[in-house]
């Protein structure tokens, strides 16, 4: 394999990818890390021929053109990757036909990395507008002066500048080697592009990533191979905050293949020649656990004491409304189950780590390895879904302390079995709401709900649009109870209470569901409005249909958003949608469940998903934005579900259900 | 361990494996083929889906021993520069998120459009429910799938 060491230490393998552009020829260059390991279909025949120009920490321009920008968010499918690339093109003038993206890593230069919260484009924006503007204005400065033309009457399209006389050009990469002699701050203060005038932001995109993808290329975390890795799977105690007495690994060293049996903090890990033999070899493991405090409890005991300190919602009377909603404990199940490899030597240590939170990940590293912050490299592959999941550093640990204790390399798997029973979940919540009403039996105020949680030893962790999701379900629920005790339309009832943007969304989803228009016995519609971290708006109708046995269908969901400037309309629809579905298999099928200190599910089988026949149609609509700041989108899709689809519910069966998951014994009539 | 011979992607090949691991395993640890994925590992989820002479099976509950003696494709094996119908209309769709389900996803369809290349919904359903996406591209896969029928099938 042919690789040459590249300036970050990494060792980099010439992939191919040919970009066209007219005048400047074929260009041949894209660099895929040398762990993905797949022998390249492509001949390494175009050497690099000189250091790439780097105008800022986001990107690198070669002289063919090649223009590389930096990934320094996670990429779990939410689309940011490509996004932040399509800022950083769009102010640069870019062709985006030249661009490639290329992850960092854990690298403290871009701030905390901390893929969470739908935030990555909402605060990066500005940063990269002004950093691809700067880009291009050094290069307009460049091509000037090659011809002794002023700056401001050279225009740029498409990765080139164009001179004043509008028929001679240069191209970007022609201008490398004259932009890096310039000294940056003359760009300071380059002009951003009027937002009307935008060609790349705004269209769509498909994701960079997506056509590797669909050819099932090494792309995540668990493809990593790295020469001489083993392989392990951890038992762990089945009762949260267990912790291993003893283990007797005789009968597990017995199978072919194993190596190694270590004890780490999260329990006993079998090393192996290959993931099968790290299976059988758990399965042979006998370790006897010290199950702990939480042996006993349950999350139904949990919710009980829930109830017991919440305020009683007995005694509401004309002025006064009360209810509650119980949310149960709910798991992320990405796709990608947890997973890690590391690679710990006695001065450096490598990481590839599918998290959301790079340099939480390279912490942990170091602090077990307590090597220095330069010894220790963490690079994130792209992730096989998140959605809060992998903010944790719990499996980056597995990893690291598995290969300190072997000296190798190691992959540590999580079974999907792990996986769900060892996750940091959506906290189980019982959520009390109270509302004065006015002499219109309209709530005085918006309502705010109470949340009760307890983690009493259950780990949880954020979940796609975190407590977003918890208080959309208990308000949204709330106030189309009060609707129908009011004889309100739960449109024109939120109509009253929102605020403007609120509103815009609430009329739009209405107008586009046809709320109001009737549907045949047995269905219904449901309405919900939520501000997402109160800055990206969006409201749902939900239509279902329900069987005389209860069961639930739900043909069509409505959804309209503003989050001002749409970067890639495309990925919007998709996270709306995927949003959608991701709160439909906890508002229809899937949750947690503990007892005797044990999560009860294991498996898809119980644990189910929605699937293809049960998923919706989504239509996605947006209220335009163009200029305005963009906010995030990745959980926007998420908080309205799960209220719509009661509120639909109740309209189509007249039974309000306060708890989620809705089961068809709920509504069996 | 065993010398078991496969045939994958059209390449015969030969691995020293217990016989019983799952053809999953072999793929990805023996071979390198990382394009088949492991999610469940138990068959319900459709991730580490190839074919086995021209039908989809669930390569985490195939063992190796099976699979002896039988054309196995891979999502790497499905079209030789990756330009299958549906890879191409799994772009044109922009149906992937994290794109991880995408090769088990691909590798269903595929199976079912050799069949019937004109499915109905009904038809996808019964085809794909099984095959599992978190970041829930469903609808999209159902339009790659149309397309693609739409074009004159696979
Ligand atoms: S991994 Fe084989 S069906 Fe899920
Ligand atoms: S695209 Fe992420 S699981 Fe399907």
């Amino acid at each position: 394999m042919e690789s040459e060491p590249q300036k970050n230490g990494v060792t980099r393998r010439e992939f191919f990818r040919i970009a066209g552009r007219a005048g400047v020829g074929l260009v041949v260059s894209i660099y895929v890390p040398e762990w993905l390991g797949v022998e390249s279909t492509a001949p390494n025949l175009i050497p690099r021929l000189e250091t790439p120009w780097q105008p800022s920490i986001y990107a690198t321009l070669d002289s063919t053109d090649v223009l590389t920008v930096k990934a320094f968010r996670s990429e779990l499918g939410q689309g940011t990757s490509t996004a932040l690339a399509m800022v950083f093109a769009e102010e640069m003038d870019a062709d985006w036909s030249t661009v490639r993206i290329e992850h960092v890593g854990a690298n403290r230069a871009y701030g905390d990395q901390m893929t969470v919260g739908s935030r990555s484009i909402e605060r990066y924006y500005d940063p990269l507008r002004k950093a691809g503007a700067a880009a291009r204005q050094l290069l307009v400065i460049a091509a000037a002066q090659r011809w002794s033309v002023e700056p401001g009457s050279c225009r740029t399209e498409q990765s080139a500048v164009i001179h004043p006389d509008g028929k001679q050009m240069l191209s970007y990469g022609q201008l490398v080697s004259d932009a890096s002699q310039l000294d940056p701050a003359k760009a300071s203060s380059a002009p951003l592009k009027d937002p009307a005038s935008f060609k790349i932001i705004g269209t769509p995109r498909t994701l960079y990533h997506a056509p590797s993808m669909v050819r099932g290329e090494p792309l995540y975390a668990i493809d990593v191979r790295v020469p001489g890795m083993l392989y392990a799977v951890v038992a762990r105690c089945p009762v949260f905050g267990g912790k291993v007495v003893s283990f007797d690994g005789s009968k597990a060293s017995a199978v072919p293949g194993v190596r190694r049996i270590v004890q780490i903090d999260s329990g006993v890990a079998v090393v192996a020649d290959n993931t099968w033999a790290a299976l059988r070899g758990r399965a042979a493991l006998q370790v006897t656990w010290d199950e702990g405090a939480l042996a006993s409890s349950s999350s139904a005991s949990i919710r009980e004491g829930l109830i017991k300190s919440a305020p009683s919602v007995d005694g509401a009377d004309a002025q006064t409304f009360k209810a509650a909603y119980d949310i149960p404990y709910l798991a992320h199940a990405p796709m990608e189950p947890m997973n890690c490899t590391a690679d710990v030597r006695r001065d450096r240590c490598e990481v590839w780590a599918p998290t959301q939170a790079a340099q939480a990940a390279k912490q942990a590293a170091q602090t077990l390895t307590r090597l220095p912050d330069d010894a220790v490299i963490v690079h994130v592959p792209i992730v096989g879904g998140g959605f809060g999941r992998r903010s944790g550093t719990d499996f980056v640990r597995d990893a690291v302390q598995v290969s300190q204790q072997v000296g190798a390399p190691v992959q540590v798997l999580w079974t999907r079995d792990d996986d769900l029973q060892h996750d940091a979940y959506h906290p189980l919540s019982y959520n009390y709401v109270e509302s004065k009403l006015n002499d219109a039996s309209v709530p005085t105020a918006l309502p705010t709900n109470r949340s009760f949680t307890q983690r009493g030893g259950v780990p949880t962790g954020s979940w796609r649009s975190v407590n977003n999701f918890t208080d959309a379900y208990a308000r949204e629920s709330f106030l189309d109870e009060v609707a129908a005790r009011s004889k309100l339309d739960p449109l024109a009832l939120r109509l009253k209470l929102m605020p403007a943007q609120g509103q815009q969304v609430l009329q739009l989803v209405a107008d586009k569901a046809g709320w109001g228009k009737p549907l045949p016995e047995g269905q219904g519609r449901g309405i919900a409005y939520w501000a997402l971290w109160g800055t990206t708006h969006v409201a749902e109708v939900v239509q279902v249909a329900v069987a005389a046995d209860g069961t639930v269908r739900v043909p069509r969901v409505v959804c309209a958003v503003d989050c001002g400037q749409v970067i890639n309309p495309d990925t919007l629809a998709q996270q709306i949608e995927g949003g959608i579905i991701f709160a439909l298999t906890a508002a229809l099928k899937a949750s947690i469940t503990i007892d005797k200190g044990r999560v009860q599910q294991r498996s898809f089988a119980d644990h189910s998903l929605i699937n293809i026949a049960e998923a919706p149609a989504v239509e996605v609509y947006t209220i335009p934005g163009t200029g305005r700041p963009p906010t995030g989108i990745g959980e926007a899709g998420v908080p309205p579900l799960a209220p719509a689809l009661a509120n639909a519910v109740f309209a189509a069966t007249g039974i309000r259900v306060r708890h989620l998951p809705i089961r068809p014994e709920d509504l069996r009539r | 361990m065993a010398l078991i011979t496969l045939m994958v992607n059209g390449k015969q090949t030969s691995v020293d494996v217990d016989p019983a691991t799952p053809l999953l395993w072999v793929l990805r640890d023996a071979l390198g083929l990382m394009g088949t994925k492991y999610s469940c590992g138990e068959g319900v989820c459709g991730a580490c889906t190839v074919h086995v002479d021209g039908e989809p099976r669930r390569s985490c509950v195939l063992t190796a021993l099976q699979a002896v003696g039988h054309q196995i494709t891979t999502i790497e094996g499905l079209a030789a520069d990756g330009t299958h119908p549906l890879q191409q209309a799994w772009l044109a769709e922009n149906v992937t998120q994290c794109g991880y389900c995408a090769p088990g996803q691909i590798m269903t369809a595929a199976a079912l459009l050799a069949k019937n290349p004109r499915p109905t919904d009904a038809d996808i359903d019964a085809a794909m429910t099984g095959t599992l996406c978190r970041c829930g591209t469903y609808q999209r896969i159902r339009r790659a799938i149309h397309r693609v029928a739409g074009q004159g099938g696979a």
